[in-house]
């Protein structure tokens, strides 16, 4: 009777570990983003401070440029997918942060054209437009490059440039840590639901 | 003779070589850029060659390709023409090729739709109308 006992906690002690793993597991980042702040404009050109602005929501982030005419697109529009797609129960929980990496061209008032053209609400979507340093910065911590290429200037003097860049959709828990990045344009909604699901558990 | 003209007519019409299949059109602010899709079928003996866009509300057109920049990356460069191999078909689509409308001289919103002319060097001019939407899928 003893031994069985003993053999019944050993097999419980096992369960439990494995199950402790599997939550610990589940998301491959656990990347905490509070501990420096970043200043941006907002798309009706109010100051705000990221992360501080995503505070206790779960968020879904990409970094992107609005003269993109295809990956860019794509990725807002995934994230659009996942938030038509979102069960009544987290439809107030979740926040779609885009931040651009082209600051210089996508002032707050193209990140709102950019925006209202796709009815993104801006109850839940936030559009951000930073200076070099500030943008530099949240894109280490998210580990996005981009390189301009293909730069020419126009017949009317401007200057037009594509950017190479990180395809990224990034997934953000309620205490502002980094848990899980996605390729943003090929991005799979139902395996991002199902991670912001388990958050919220 | 009427009827041999007008069979003539139908017979030497180059759109019937080179059919334009399901063109769309991504929505777009004004001052930005968006792309164009569309699948190009080439039913003719020959090759052809798809080499200049026009979109009128577009102040700049290029032929682009999206591709694979390694390191979770993308790019796009431009390609300058397209060749479809005879009796076989090319798709412009979302992540690949497609043409790049840019400096758009005015918004292209959900439901908009817009002659767009395309230039083949066998088949020559074909104008064909795409709607905007958001995303093909």
């Amino acid at each position: 009777m003893k031994k069985t006992t003993n053999i019944l906690r050993v097999l419980t002690f096992i369960l439990s570990i494995n199950f402790l793993n599997g939550c610990y597991e589940h998301f491959p980042l656990d990347q905490d983003l509070t501990r420096s702040q970043n200043f941006f404009l907002n798309q009706d050109s109010v100051k705000v401070q990221f992360p501080k602005i995503i505070n206790d929501k779960i968020t879904l982030l990409a970094m992107v440029y609005t003269h993109c005419p295809d990956i860019c697109p794509m990725t807002t529009h995934n994230m659009h997918l996942v938030e038509q797609k979102l069960p009544d129960n987290l439809k107030g929980k979740v926040k779609f942060v885009v931040i651009s990496f082209d600051p210089n061209r996508d002032t707050p008032s193209v990140l709102k054209k950019f925006a209202e053209i796709r009815d993104y609400s801006f109850n839940k979507w936030t559009l951000l437009s930073g200076d070099e340093q500030n943008t530099k910065e949240v894109m280490l911590k998210f580990g996005i490059k981009a390189i301009p290429a293909d730069s020419s200037f126009d017949d009317d003097g401007e200057l037009s440039y594509n950017v190479i860049h990180t395809d990224r959709i990034s997934l953000i828990d309620q205490e502002g840590k980094l848990r899980s990045n996605y390729k943003g344009s090929t991005a799979n909604i139902d395996m991002i639901l199902e991670d912001i699901k388990y958050l919220n558990n | 003779m009427n009827v041999l003209l007008a069979l003539l007519l139908i017979f030497s019409n180059p759109s019937e070589k080179i059919k334009i299949v399901d063109p769309w059109m991504r929505v777009g602010a004004q001052g930005q850029a968006t792309g164009l899709f569309f699948k190009i079928e080439n039913n003719s003996e020959k090759a052809d060659t798809l080499y200049k866009v026009e979109f009128e509300p577009a102040g700049k057109v290029e032929i682009h390709e999206t591709y694979d920049a390694g390191d979770d990356m993308m790019g796009m460069r431009e390609v300058g023409q397209i060749v479809i191999p005879a009796k076989s078909s090319f798709e412009l689509k979302p992540g690949a090729h497609h043409v790049m409308l840019m400096k758009l001289k005015r918004d292209i919103i959900k439901g908009y739709e817009g002659n767009v002319t395309l230039y083949f060097k066998q088949a020559g001019k074909i104008v064909t109308k795409a709607p905007a939407k958001e995303m093909m899928k």
